[in-house]
């Protein structure tokens, strides 16, 4: 029993409703802190319609890996084998396209077929063979860096890439807005509405708070776990190319810092709006946080060892953030 | 005994611990209103309520897991404030909760120390001076198993005594015992009971928690009834007896089980199990299970039956032996399996094994019925009027205690909690439904409702298989029982032969026969 959690149940009940109602809403509340100090700070450059825009496009990325990953921290367990498998995917994806000639959609669902694999190999590492899912996903991870190296030599994939897939991150096709956000905004609507409306998300809420009580109800409990890692490894894929097509190259490790910007969003997730519970639509408001604070370091042209500073501490607090809400859940 | 004496001699003396007018809410629920009570030394004191009375809050309040609202507690007659498990301990206060906790992996004495502060020598822990210290406690409380056994291997009843011993050798002034017979055979909690006694003639005090008005009144020098979180009444001396007991207990009367139906007029099998076995608990068990029917397993705790309800449900698999489920070969390979055929359980432990304590009641409710909420069989999603809609239903016909269907179900009492994970199954309409010790831990009242209910299931024509530890149990609401020993069925009372006294003898008279052979 940790001396925090016991100095909170000394509290009054209505300051402890009060705590609980700064925990839910202390991250939007710091979103918006945000926006109006930089507003104010920057009044030229950081409100405007076109840096929104910009951010947004930034945050698309890592929103998407982000929410791949509240599956698997929804269903129980921990995906470390994102970042590289969004490096390898990338590298993979550009090399289909420029040294194979192939089609780049075809090259773009054979990519997130390999996704949906990677899922399947963590999910089954974990579920059959009973590996820690941190071990599990860190080995499937480390493998897949060889992999990566083994494709590429470790040399950038560069020259001769079309600009039919550099269109696929650049282009607006939608009313003049960037493709990522657009297809950020589908796969977070898609998998909000697989988690909060769907039968399956029943069963995959089920699974992440009590997986023996979810067995003896009949559920597979294997079966949504490796549903998890899957739709992890497939967001994992999907970021990966996306950021291919943006940087217009295939460049291993190039994805690799994903890792903790998601996990920072989806702890940072769990502390808002619920006690400590993962969910997606937390992980959008956390992966805002961290984009426009990313951003606002930048106009500011803050030194690039404050961009670290920065992101080691939300990833702190984040965590603490979303424990102190299971803490006030359970006082 | 000298029980009169005793009781003399307590006035003078003020209480070791004093409760007074403590209230206590969770959320919008008022657990506790205004309830008191006082336990002195050398007495067994015991406390009954129904489920959702305020025992477990009050409990959690002493040992410093919760803090009141309102109220004070005194300990010698000074008020304190035990805001920690640690200050009750320091208070002189032990706890023995329901649900034990032990590490597995830790010897017996590693266990009884753990967390207290140990001997050493030159800096290393003296485990050698320490066993020559703690041996005699724990053989005083019968401990039987050798202190460096791993804990592992322990029987619920010496669990029990490994947590005495550890309350003693925490010189423990009092001790808090929440259902400490609940898992218990008769025998086992015999000699619990006994030891109880051994500790109140050497001044310990103790608050025994129980549902089991039977020892109770063996056993307690005085009673306090909890009812709707206020104390209602303090029984002791001529006044302590049964029906004043249970007239407190429950505020009004409690209507008498269902009649039994004639197992012979239901001849269509709904499962057919033969020669069922898996080492080392089930050796070999045949039975028919069928429509319409509520069939008991009785027999003692650790006879097979929680594993033969697992090999039924698929969590585990058979070495030896066939089921067939309406006249169809069955061998679940994982209980969602066994559920897609129509067979649900309701667990042994259900806070572990039964619920999602952190998700509401609808959330729990549905779990077992997601395909009967979703819109359309090709739109699997969650209809949120279909969905409220059961979980009213199973609120107004479980008649479930709770402010609303979000409610998480972890703020709920043990009867309430037990009625959601059975609404789960009511909804889905198993063929068979296993309930294992479907009534553990919940009071008077509500094991009645639950009985009612399990006879009402079982009149639409689902096949129930009950199994209860508790000898009163099989013959209020079974029509047939089979009695298990040792992992197989050595007994079966139906009609008139299914009475306790023949269960108990079924469950013994095996036992006798089989150690003389």
């Amino acid at each position: 029993m940790s001396g925090l959690s016991i100095s909170l149940r000394r509290l009054s009940p209505s300051a402890k409703a009060a705590l609980s109602v700064f925990a839910r809403y202390a991250t939007i509340l710091g979103l918006g802190a945000m926006i109006v100090v930089f507003s104010i700070l920057s009044p030229e450059a950081f409100p405007t319609f076109n840096n929104f825009i910009n951010v947004l496009n930034q945050a698309s990325l890592a929103m998407i890996i982000a929410g791949g990953l509240t599956l698997a921290v929804v269903v129980g367990e921990l995906d470390l084998s994102i970042g590289y498998a969004a490096s390898l995917h990338g590298v993979l994806v550009t090399g289909l396209i420029v040294h194979d000639k192939l089609p780049v959609a075809l090259a773009f669902a054979i990519v997130l077929a390999l996704g949906a694999l990677v899922g399947i190999v963590n999910g089954v590492i974990v579920t059959k063979l009973r590996v820690n899912s941190v071990i599990a996903t860190l080995g499937v991870g480390t493998i897949i860096v060889g992999l990566a190296f083994a494709y590429s030599a470790g040399v950038p994939i560069v020259a001769g890439v079309p600009e039919e897939f550099l269109q696929l991150a650049l282009g607006r096709w939608l009313f003049g807005i960037p493709n990522p956000i657009i297809v950020m905004a589908l796969v977070m609507a898609a998998l909000w509405v697989l988690v909060e409306r769907t039968a399956v998300g029943q069963e995959i809420q089920a699974v992440g708070g009590n997986p023996i009580a979810a067995r003896l109800a009949g559920i597979g409990v294997d079966r949504i776990k490796i549903l998890g890692f899957i739709i992890s490894g497939v967001c994992a894929a999907l970021t990966g190319t996306l950021l291919a097509s943006r940087l217009g190259s295939g460049t291993t490790s190039a994805a690799d810092s994903y890792l903790l910007t998601a996990f920072a969003a989806v702890f940072l997730g769990s502390a808002t709006l619920r006690d400590g519970e993962f969910h997606v639509l937390g992980t959008f408001i956390g992966t805002l946080i961290i984009v426009f604070g990313f951003n606002g370091l930048n106009i500011f042209g803050a030194p690039t060892f404050s961009q670290y500073v920065f992101q080691g501490a939300i990833l702190i607090v984040a965590v603490a953030l979303s424990s102190l809400g299971r803490m006030l859940a359970e006082s | 005994m000298n029980d009169l004496a005793r009781r003399a001699e307590t006035p003078q003396s003020p209480p070791f611990v004093s409760v007074r007018s403590i209230s206590k809410s969770y959320g919008g629920a008022q657990a506790l209103r205004s309830a008191s009570l006082s336990v002195f030394r050398g007495q067994v004191h015991g406390l009954v309520g129904a489920n959702g009375a305020g025992k477990s809050t009050l409990i959690r309040i002493l040992a410093g897991l919760t803090q009141p609202d309102g109220g004070d507690i005194l300990v010698e007659g000074k008020r304190v404030v035990a805001d920690s498990p640690h200050v009750a301990n320091k208070l002189g206060m032990s706890f023995i909760h329901q649900e034990l906790a032990f590490v597995p992996g830790m010897t017996v004495l590693e266990n009884i120390m753990l967390g207290i502060p140990k001997k050493t020598r030159f800096g290393v822990v003296d485990w050698g001076a320490i066993a020559k210290d703690v041996a005699p406690i724990a053989a005083r409380v019968g401990v039987r198993a050798p202190l460096d056994a791993n804990a592992r291997g322990l029987s619920t009843a010496e669990n029990w005594l490994v947590n005495i011993a550890r309350a003693l050798v925490l010189k423990a002034r009092l001790i808090v015992m929440d259902e400490p017979t609940a898992a218990l055979s008769a025998v086992e909690a015999e000699r619990l009971l006994s030891i109880i006694r051994d500790l109140r003639r050497s001044g310990v005090a103790v608050l025994y928690v129980s549902h089991r008005l039977d020892e109770i009144l063996e056993l307690c020098e005085g009673v306090t009834v909890f009812r709707d979180g206020r104390s209602v009444a303090e029984l002791a001396g001529p006044d302590l007896t049964r029906p004043a007991m249970v007239e407190a207990i429950v505020g009004a009367a409690v209507e008498t089980p269902v009649i039994r139906t004639n197992p012979r007029s239901l001849s269509e099998r709904a499962l057919s199990v033969r020669d069922l076995a898996r080492a080392p608990r089930v050796k070999g068990v045949s039975f028919d299970l069928r429509k319409g029917e509520v069939l008991g397993l009785g027999g003692l705790v650790g006879a097979g039956r929680t594993e033969l309800a697992r090999l039924l449900f698929g969590v585990d698999r058979p070495q030896e032996g066939s089921m067939t489920l309406e006249g169809k070969p069955y061998a679940p390979r994982s209980p969602s399996d066994a559920v897609r055929s129509g067979v649900g359980l309701v667990p042994e432990e259900r806070r572990v094994e039964g619920l999602i304590l952190s998700k509401s009641l609808a959330f729990n409710v549905s779990l077992a019925n997601l395909q009967s909420i979703i819109l359309h069989q090709a739109l699997p999603f969650i209809s949120g009027s279909r969905r409220k809609a059961l979980a009213e239903r199973a609120i107004r016909s479980l008649a479930i205690k709770v402010p609303s269907a979000e409610t998480s179900v972890g703020r709920l009492s043990g009867g309430n909690q037990q009625k959601v994970v059975i609404a789960r199954w009511l909804a889905s309409r198993p063929k068979v439904l296993i309930l294992d010790e479907p009534t553990r831990g919940v009071d008077v009242g509500a094991r009645a409702e639950i009985h009612r209910l399990i006879r009402h299931l079982a009149a639409d024509g689902m096949a129930v298989l009950v199994i209860s530890s508790e000898p009163e149990e099989l013959p209020d609401m079974c029509d047939r029982a089979l009695v298990m020993r040792e992992g197989r069925i050595v007994g079966e009372l139906a009609g008139e032969e299914l009475t306790r006294q023949r269960l108990i003898a079924a469950s013994y008279a095996s036992a006798v026969e089989r150690t003389e052979a």
